[in-house]
């Protein structure tokens, strides 16, 4: 076809369309229409043939009729006046015999999208609800829906609400579901669609009825619903397990969804539908699209976090294949890392191993970090691997094995020696800020296990004018001082010239007042920047919190089943260290989500809840600065500021931000404010005067079987302890805007947190 | 599920057909999809779903089409790929082949299907059966008459009408099983599954009443049939089309069902256990860096001596700098494809028990190639007729029709090797 402009083609076709010869002749006059949509579908702006389109929708020929169709819905918007006169013809056609014709004039009223329209639009969706055709009374309850749609805000008659209801016991499922669905849309205001006992057995009774569609619709709604009993309970579940192991992935996991709303109250009822779901979850893993493998992957890795030993044995069906996309295999990858056991850890290391030379190189560094993350508990198979990776002399590979064996030092620091003797040398292979950061930092804390490390460093300082990296610059300063402090001889020269450098030259004002910081550190003496860099060369308060213990379903459950769990980084694995050492790790918060916009907002102004409790751990104050800004990280809570050790009072402040996308529609993040209180005195029962009375009492009872546990047994001299231990964190807690849920779970954990940390 | 819009693009990301069904999100949003898409690329981090503001898009990609959901919900995300999925199985049972081609070819009838299969963001009619009785390709020849709403539509059996005749009252029964296995470099078997469908082509008049026996152990077991135990199979994941009524499958395991007429599908299943792979490899690649790649491959039947594997390929990968070929083989040609950096071996048919073997040498460029490339596996393609590998078998087919008329069932078996991979050193 000749290329012709777009306003030639108009042109042609408005001539063509209003030719009477071509009007009289259907089948020309088809051909023309066919013409014009096919130039919309180009992208050809063809809204100018709107009045000659309307004219076209007055025919026999139900083809004709929706082409047009597409056209008006297309561009009615633009033609609010116009579009007027189609109603007519509209109208006409649903009063068709032929129900086809009636259930499309009906949908496309609706789909028009017009305010002014809605008058004309009523009666017959009004008429249509009552249709004989169940494809009309599909086509009308929607309708409304759509109605609604347009105008939120306009009050819907309560007489059609009614109608909606009668009809979800329509015999047509499809418009039983569309009810549903149309109710969900009108009554959102309300909170959806009522659901009560007789309309929850109606449905259950129809599942079967439906299509899979359909299916997960009404599962989807029946959450809200909470049986009266708990015979009701397990009379709904029984019905329900039939649909549990369905071969269709999205009605298994809507059920699921579903059984864990329902159970949240047993939560061995819950883990034993987990275990049921296994089969059909495996199964979807093995699905022919993707896409569904995909999803699967990701409601395991959800899955796990409750039952770490779900798929244990099964592990060989999380195998990479070679031509599986990078997404699936990284995922495939981090739930391996979950189901190594004493058995499984060699053939999960080899293959592992086979995965860290992949041609995608993301995939090849999520292979490095699991063999790491493994490392955790089998540490010397895990180097080994390491370490000949690190002989394959790959920049990318070396980058990564380093930036891992940095991580896995920090937490295991047994393997030091080891690390050491393999690091050595591999800095001629790393490009990479991240990975010379990851080894700078293990050569200054390793510094006198490494005997090559003054030349390594050398070569460094040499370089620092080239050096484009502000973080390599400030970690290079630390390893350097570091090596002074144990290797003081040969290092001294260089150091100087370092500092020299950083502070006469340097530009970035970083580097240059950490410069300056040294130095004049170092005029302190010795002893005094000893005391300050002779860092901890481990976390051992790490250790508490890696194996990571079962979490209860409803921690997860409500966003299982959505959007949610697809996203990078949603499953919350480890938190690892992006670049830089990990005892800086505070200082590279994980990429929050509109950090700055929420910390604008002053206290007062934003925080609309408080709310305070009290956690039994008074060992707390004694804890380091660091292990609980390191440990709060872990947990994706940031400290904004605390008091030092021992003093009182004892204050922490932090904050957390969390994204959550619940509850279907909504999306928002909270934000948590948090005080942390230590006064080392009683708790003031008048305090049981604010909001929390409930919380108070249990707080109570626990202090009340906590005085019973230590005053068996104890000595007089640990009595005075017992009066310390009595007191409890004070945490007041404040949240903008209000979501319990997320509250709660901030609690929860950082409850465990604490007593983590005290348990020390 | 609410999928606010359903876009068709080409590989370019040009819109060649789109659908707005819900109107909440902005129709000109999809133009940030494939800048999206290459700078996921780009990092190497593809991901099926994308987000850009508010909006998701979820997507899958068919031959030279991406198929594009959008929505600003929270929406289930495997409802929206089942039903990407279900615009792929419609559209290529309209067009057989789903393609951009196809798509300009057909354009009108993709907009009528289109609107019946989603109306306000949720699917509403997405049997192709059903579709096709009155959403037809012979619309375009103009039939006034041809309009009259089809009575499935509303049917208690919505997947069959009424009124259909055959001269001849036949069906055909086809058990395929593809097996999947994966080996690893040292020759012990990774994982094996068997995926298998039992496939109908029904041609028989009225409303049948079909039952269907196959050797199921859990039947079996039901029965207190003691026969050879060997002889009987234990499936898992078994999925059914609509028309199998699951209590009855569930109660007595019998399979009992008015069948969709033509093809359709009537069953699948996986078997979870440790096959055999039914052509088993040994290679050797040796490659010496700067001169040259000698790769020998053995590849054995190991099935029963009577059953044949047809067009064996065994696909070998080689360096993708290598070049002047030389090939020996004691069966079938070997043939290198470039394009591919492979050398396919073609063995037409592959008695059981047999065994060949493939030489290969190839010469390498001095300068080394220093792209980085993985280690693809070896895959084997193959189909053994007359056989299954995990035994089932189809013991009766009853056909009851009101009228009372004889039909044959006829059956077939097929194995196919489905992702059949052996890695390799090199």
């Amino acid at each position: 076809m000749p290329y012709i402009g777009s306003e030639d083609t108009v042109r042609d076709l408005r001539r063509v369309l209003s030719n009477p010869n071509v009007q009289s002749d259907q089948l020309r006059y088809r051909n023309t229409i066919l013409k014009v949509i096919r130039a919309m579908s180009q992208g050809v702006d063809v809204s100018g043939l709107f009045s000659e389109m309307v004219k076209a929708c007055a025919t026999v020929d139900i083809v004709q009729k929706k082409l047009v169709y597409v056209f008006l819905c297309s561009y009615a918007t633009l033609n609010p006046e116009l579009s007027l006169l189609v109603i007519n013809t509209l109208r006409k056609d649903c009063q068709d015999p032929n129900p086809m014709v009636r259930s499309l004039a009906l949908r496309n009223m609706t789909n028009l999208r017009l305010p002014s329209l809605v008058e004309y639009v009523e009666q017959p969706l009004t008429a249509g609800l009552r249709d004989r055709a169940a494809c009309v009374r599909r086509v009308a309850v929607l309708g409304w829906a759509k109605l609604h749609n347009l105008q939120t805000n306009s009050e819907i008659d309560a007489a059609v609400v009614n109608e909606l209801y009668s009809l979800l016991r329509d015999p047509d499922p499809v418009v039983m579901v569309n009810c549903l669905r149309a109710l969900e849309e009108i009554l959102r205001e309300e909170g959806g669609v009522a659901i009560n006992k007789p309309i929850t057995h109606h449905l259950l009774n129809r599942l079967k009825e439906c299509d899979i569609w359909g299916q997960c619709e009404v599962l989807r709604i029946l959450q809200r619903y909470r049986p009266q009993s708990e015979d009701e309970l397990f009379n709904i579940l029984s019905l329900l397990d039939v649909s549990l192991i369905s071969p269709h992935p999205p009605v298994m996991a809507a059920t699921l969804s579903l059984f864990l709303s329902l159970c949240s109250g047993l939560p061995a009822v819950g883990l034993a539908a987990l275990e049921r779901v296994r089969g059909p979850l495996l199964a979807a893993c093995g699905n022919t699209s993707r896409e569904m493998q995909f999803t699967a992957l990701c409601h395991i890795q959800l899955l796990l976090r409750s039952l770490p030993g779900l798929m244990g044995e099964h592990y060989k069906r999380f195998f990479c294949g070679y031509a599986e996309p990078a997404y699936i295999k990284q995922r495939k990858i981090e739930v391996l890392v979950e189901l190594v056991n004493d058995d499984n850890v060699a053939i999960l290391l080899d293959e592992l191993r086979g995965y860290c030379t992949d041609v995608n190189i993301s995939t090849a560094h999520a292979a490095i970090s699991a063999i790491g993350r493994i490392g955790r508990s089998y540490s010397d198979k895990c180097l080994e691997i390491l370490t000949e990776l690190l002989g394959l002399k790959q920049e990318h590979i070396t980058s990564a094995v380093v930036q891992t064996m940095r991580d896995l030092v920090w937490v295991c620091p047994q393997c030091s020696r080891t690390v050491c003797s393999a690091v050595e040398g591999c800095e001629a292979e790393i490009q990479d800020s991240q990975g010379r950061h990851a080894l700078l930092w293990l050569l200054g804390v390793y510094g006198e296990q490494v005997s090559s490390v003054p030349y390594t460093l050398e070569v460094f300082i040499d370089g620092v004018r080239s050096e484009a990296s502000v973080g390599v610059k400030m970690e290079l300063l630390t390893a350097t001082v570091r090596l002074f402090l144990c290797r003081p001889a040969e290092t001294q020269d260089m150091l100087g010239r370092l500092l020299h450098y950083c502070i006469e030259e340097e530009t970035n004002m970083c580097v240059s007042d950490q410069a300056l910081l040294y130095y004049r550190l170092l005029h302190c003496g010795i002893e005094e920047t000893r005391k300050v860099l002779q860092c901890r060369r481990s976390d051992p308060s790490l250790g508490v919190l890696i194996g990571r213990p079962a979490e209860p379903i409803n921690q997860w459950s409500y966003i299982f089943n959505t959007l949610e769990p697809l996203r990078p980084g949603a499953i919350e694995t480890e938190s690892a260290t992006i670049g830089g050492s990990p005892e800086h790790m505070t200082f590279d918060p994980k990429p929050n989500n509109d950090l700055s916009d929420t910390l604008s907002y002053s206290f007062g102004k934003t925080v609309r809840s408080g709310e305070s409790e009290h956690v039994q751990c008074p060992t707390i104050f004694r804890c380091s600065p660091q292990s609980l800004q390191a440990a709060m990280q872990l947990v994706n809570i940031q400290t904004l500021a605390f008091t030092p050790p021992h003093t009182l009072p004892w204050r922490v402040y932090l904050y957390t931000n969390t994204q959550n996308k619940h509850s279907a529609d909504t999306c928002h993040g909270t934000l948590i404010l948090g005080e942390l209180l230590y006064t080392g005195e009683e708790i003031q029962k008048k305090s049981k005067d604010e909001e929390n009375v409930g919380v108070e009492a249990r707080q109570d009872k626990r202090e009340e079987e906590r005085e019973e546990d230590t005053a068996e047994g104890r000595s007089e001299k640990e009595r005075v302890k017992k009066n310390t231990a009595e007191k409890g964190i004070k945490v007041t807690l404040k949240q903008q805007p209000r979501d319990e849920k997320a509250l709660k779970g901030f609690l929860s954990v950082l409850t465990t947190v604490l007593h983590a940390l005290s348990s020390e | 599920m609410s999928a606010s819009a359903i876009f068709v693009l080409d590989l370019k990301g040009k819109v060649l057909i789109c659908r707005n069904y819900k109107g909440d999100v902005d129709m000109a949003e999809i133009d940030h999809f494939m800048s999206l898409l290459m700078q996921h690329e780009e990092e190497g981090l593809i991901c099926p779903v994308m987000a850009h503001g508010n909006v998701h898009f979820m997507w899958i990609k068919h031959s030279n089409l991406y198929l594009v959901a959008t929505t600003n919900k929270n929406s289930n995300a495997s409802l929206v790929y089942s039903f990407l999925y279900k615009l792929v199985e419609v559209f290529t049972e309209y067009f057989k082949e789903l393609e951009e081609e196809s798509i300009q070819d057909n354009f009108v009838v993709v907009y009528e299907l289109l609107d019946e299969l989603m109306d306000f963001g949720f699917p509403q009619t997405t049997d192709s059966k059903i579709l096709q009785e009155y959403i037809t390709q012979e619309g375009a020849k103009l039939e006034v008459a041809k309009t009259k709403v089809p009575t499935t539509v509303t049917n208690a059996v919505s997947w069959r009408s009424e009124g259909i005749k055959y001269k001849k009252n036949e069906v055909f029964i086809d058990v395929i099983e593809s097996i999947n296995v994966l080996v690893n470099a040292n020759g012990s078997v990774m994982s094996s599954d068997i995926v298998g469908s039992i496939k109908l082509k029904t041609m028989l008049s009225g409303m049948p009443e079909l039952r269907l026996g196959l050797n199921d152990r859990v039947l079996f077991a039901l029965t207190g049939w003691s026969g050879d135990k060997g002889k009987t199979v234990v499936m898992e994941d078994v999925k059914f089309h609509q028309c199998v009524r699951l209590s009855r499958f569930e109660s007595d395991r019998t399979i009992s069902f008015i069948p969709p007429d033509g093809e359709s599908e009537l069953m699948s299943y996986r078997i979870n256990t440790h096959v055999k792979p039914l052509i088993w490899i040994e290679s050797v690649i040796e490659k010496f860096s700067h001169s040259r790649v000698e790769i020998m491959v053995k590849a054995k039947g190991q099935f029963k001596k009577q059953s044949v594997a047809n067009n064996v390929e065994v696909r070998v990968p080689v360096p993708s700098d290598a070049d002047s070929p030389k090939f020996k083989t004691s069966t079938g040609h070997a043939k290198y494809v470039p394009e591919k950096n492979l050398v396919v071996w073609t063995i037409k048919s592959f008695p059981g028990g047999k065994e060949f073997l493939m030489r290969a040498h190839f010469g390498l460029p001095s300068v080394e190639n220093d792209e980085a490339e993985g280690k693809p596996p070896i895959t084997v393609k193959f189909e053994i007729p007359y056989f299954t590998v995990s035994g089932i078998q189809v013991r009766y087919m009853k056909i009851i029709e009101k009228s009372g008329y004889q039909a044959l069932p006829w059956v077939r078996y097929i194995t196919q090797s489905g992702d059949y991979q052996l890695r390799t050193n090199v």
